[in-house]
C-alpha cells in the first residue's frame, strides 16, 4: 500500500542552509496493518510525516513514496489527501473564524469533488458529526467553535482524530498522537482509531513512546535514528526499546 | 479652490493618499474660488460639487428609522447634515458605487452628524468598486463625516471600503461623557486600487467606551491605508478605548500603510492598540490543504475567515450578508 523506497529528503528553511534529515529511508506498510515508526528525538519522525504529506519547505531529493502504486510526490498535498492520505498533525493548527463542522465539511466535499463524487448532504454530513463526536465523547458545541482555538492539548488530538473518522481515509499517518493525551483520553483516542482500521486500510504510527502502542497494537514496529530504519521487528521491538532505550540501535547505525 | 489649494504627500494626514497627484489626473475642473475651509478638502469638495441632502437637515426622531444615501458615477456629490433626536435610534446607510461606466468621476460626500444624548446611530459605508479587471479605475471617492455625541449617546459603524484610484473614508467623532463608540471596517485592495480609512475619535468627557477592529487585505499593485487616532483630553477620564488593525499582504508587490495612534492627557484611563500588517500562515494553508482543500479555496477561506471578524453582529444578519458577498466576491469565491 505505502512503500518508500531508499528516499532522502531535506528540510530548505526560509533562512538558513538545508539540512539533510532523511537518509536513505525504505519501508512497506502492506494494505491491512499497522506500523510504529518509533525513533529518538531528532530521528526525522515529523519530517517524514511532511515529506509524505507534501509540505513546502520539506524537499525529497532522491527516492520514491508510492501509495497503492501512485507516485505521492508528484501531487499536490490536497491531492494526495484526496487520494485517502491523512495527517494526524502533531501540533494541530489553530484556523480563526472557521468552524469545526464548516472546515471538515468543506474538506469533505472538496476530496468527494476531486474524485468525482457528489457533495455529503446536509442531514448526512450531520448524522456522521455525531456519530463521530460521541464516539470520541467531543461536546457537540465545541464543533461549532473555530477550529483548535482555544483549545486544550488533549482536545485538539480528539479532533484531529474526528476528523479522520469524518474524512475515511486509506492511509492516515500519526504523528505523536499521544502527546499532551492524560491515560483516559489516550483510550477514547485509540478506540477512534482503531475504529478505522480494516483490510483496505493503512496506518503508519509515529511515536516517541511504547505507551501509545498498548492500545493500538502495531504489527511491525520500526525504529528510526539519523534518518534511517535500522531495525524493524514485531511489537516486542516496541518493548525492548522501553526497557532498555535507543542507545542500542543508535550505536548500531 | 485650486489643485495647489489640495493636500498633498507633504500633508502630514494625507500623506499616503495624495489627492493633489490624484487630482492633476483628472480631467475635472476646479472651480470656485476662495481657501479650503476649517472642515477641510473632503468638505469644500462637498460642498461645491455636491446636492444638498432634500432637506438640508436631515431629523430623524422616530424610533428605527433607515435613512439611506446611494450615489454613483454621474452623481455630483452629496454635502449634508443629519441630526438624531434625544433617545431615538437610527440607521444610516451610504452607498457609493464606481462601476467604471463614467470618465474620472469625483464622488465627494460629506456629513454633519448630530447624535443627541442617549440616542443611537448605526451607520454603514459601502463603498463598492465593480470596475472590470483590466479596465482603468479612475475614480476618487472622498467619504467623509463629523460626528457629535451627546452624553449617553451610541454610534456604531462599519465601513467596507473597496478602494478605487484613490478612495479615502474619513471619520471625525467628538464624544460626550458615557458615549459609547464602535468603530469597525474592512477593506479589500486589489491592483491599481488605494483604499484610505481614517479616523479620529475625541473623548471630550469622562467615561466613553470606544472600540475599533479594522481589518484589511492587499494584493498586488493594491494599497490599503489606515490612520486612527485617539484623543483623551484632559477631562476624559475612565476612558476605556481599544483600537486595533490588521492587515494581510497576499501577494508580493502588495502594499499596507498604518499609522495607529493615541494621544492622551487624562491619567485615569485604559487605552490600547494593536498593529500588524503580515502574511497568511502558511502552516494554516497547509492544514488546510492536508485535508484536501486546494490551495486557492484555503487562502480564501483564511482570509474571508479574517475579513468577517471586523464584520460586527449589529448590522444585523441582512447587511452582514451582503458585506459577506461582497468579500467573497473580491476573494472569487462568490456567486
Amino acid at each position: 500500500m505505502l512503500e518508500l523506497t531508499n528516499l532522502h529528503a531535506r528540510v530548505v528553511p526560509e533562512d538558513g542552509p538545508a539540512r539533510e534529515i532523511i537518509k536513505g529511508l525504505s519501508l512497506a506498510v502492506p494494505a491491512g496493518e499497522v506500523h510504529a515508526v518509533m525513533g529518538p528525538n531528532g530521528a526525522g519522525k515529523s519530517t517524514l510525516s511532511y515529506v509524505l504529506t507534501g509540505k513546502n519547505g520539506y524537499e525529497v531529493t532522491s527516492g520514491a513514496a508510492t501509495l497503492d502504486g501512485e507516485n505521492l510526490l508528484a501531487m499536490a498535498p490536497e491531492a494526495r489527501a484526496a487520494k485517502g492520505l491523512f495527517l494526524s498533525f502533531q501540533y494541530p493548527t489553530e484556523i480563526a473564524g472557521v468552524p469545526v463542522m464548516t472546515f471538515v465539511r468543506a474538506a469533505m466535499n472538496a476530496q468527494r469533488k476531486t474524485r468525482g463524487e457528489p457533495e455529503v448532504s446536509a442531514p448526512e454530513f450531520l448524522k456522521l458529526s455525531k456519530v463521530a463526536a460521541a464516539k470520541l465523547r467531543i461536546d457537540p458545541d465545541m464543533l461549532k467553535r473555530p477550529l483548535n482555538v482555544g483549545f486544550s492539548g488533549g482536545e485538539k488530538k480528539r479532533l484531529e482524530i474526528y476528523q479522520m473518522l469524518m474524512l475515511e481515509p486509506r492511509f492516515m499517518i500519526l504523528d505523536e498522537t499521544d502527546s499532551g493525551l492524560d491515560i483516559d483520553a489516550l483510550k477514547v483516542v485509540a478506540e477512534g482509531v482503531n475504529a478505522l482500521r480494516g483490510p483496505g486500510r493503512g496506518m503508519l504510527v509515529i511515536t516517541h513512546y511504547q505507551r501509545l502502542l498498548d492500545y493500538i497494537k502495531p504489527d511491525r514496529v520500526h525504529i528510526l535514528s539519523a534518518g534511517r530504519i535500522v531495525k524493524s521487528g514485531g511489537p516486542e521491538l516496541a518493548l525492548a526499546l522501553e526497557k532498555s532505550g535507543y542507545d542500542q540501535f543508535m550505536k548500531a547505525s | 479652490m485650486q489643485l495647489a489649494d489640495l493636500p498633498s504627500r507633504r500633508t502630514e494626514a494625507w500623506k499616503w493618499s495624495d489627492l493633489r497627484a490624484a487630482m492633476a489626473s483628472q480631467e475635472a475642473t476646479l472651480i470656485g474660488t476662495g481657501p479650503i475651509g476649517g472642515d477641510g478638502p473632503i468638505a469644500a469638495f462637498a460642498e461645491l460639487m455636491g446636492d444638498a441632502y432634500a432637506p438640508a437637515t436631515r431629523v430623524i426622531a422616530a424610533p428605527g428609522e433607515t435613512y439611506e444615501t446611494r450615489m454613483t458615477e454621474g452623481d455630483t456629490g452629496q454635502y449634508g447634515s443629519v441630526v438624531v433626536k434625544a433617545g431615538a435610534t437610527a440607521v444610516l446607510i451610504e452607498r457609493i458605487a464606481v462601476s467604471g461606466s463614467a470618465l474620472r468621476p469625483i464622488l465627494p460626500s460629506f456629513s454633519r452628524i448630530d447624535v443627541e444624548p442617549g440616542a443611537t446611530l448605526h451607520r454603514v459605508v459601502v463603498q463598492q468598486n465593480d470596475v472590470a479587471d483590466g479596465l482603468a479605475d479612475a475614480a476618487i471617492v472622498l467619504n467623509e463625516a463629523v460626528v457629535k455625541l451627546g452624553a449617553g449617546a451610541t454610534f456604531r459603524q462599519f465601513v467596507l471600503g473597496e478602494g478605487a484610484r484613490l478612495a479615502r473614508i474619513e471619520v471625525t467623532v467628538e464624544a460626550g461623557e458615557g458615549a459609547v463608540v464602535d468603530l469597525d471596517g474592512v477593506y479589500l485592495a486589489s491592483a491599481r486600487r488605494h483604499v484610505d480609512l481614517t479616523s479620529r475619535v475625541a473623548h471630550q468627557a469622562a467615561g466613553i467606551h470606544t472600540q475599533q477592529l479594522v481589518r484589511g487585505v492587499a494584493r498586488k499593485g493594491g494599497r490599503g491605508v489606515f490612520q486612527g487616532k485617539f484623543f483623551v483630553a484632559r477631562a476624559g477620564q475612565k476612558a476605556d478605548a481599544s483600537m486595533r488593525h490588521n492587515a494581510l499582504l497576499l501577494e508580493e508587490g502588495a502594499e499596507i500603510f498604518a499609522k495607529p495612534e493615541l494621544e492622551i492627557y487624562a491619567d485615569d484611563v485604559a487605552c490600547a492598540h494593536g498593529n500588524t500588517a503580515g502574511q497568511i500562515d502558511e502552516d494554516a494553508i497547509f492544514y488546510l490543504r492536508q485535508r484536501g482543500i486546494p490551495d486557492v479555496d484555503a487562502r480564501a477561506m483564511i482570509t474571508r475567515a479574517f475579513l468577517i471578524e471586523a464584520v460586527p453582529e449589529w448590522m444585523g444578519d441582512k447587511l452582514r450578508g451582503e458585506i459577506e458577498a461582497r468579500i467573497d466576491l473580491w476573494l472569487g469565491t462568490g456567486p
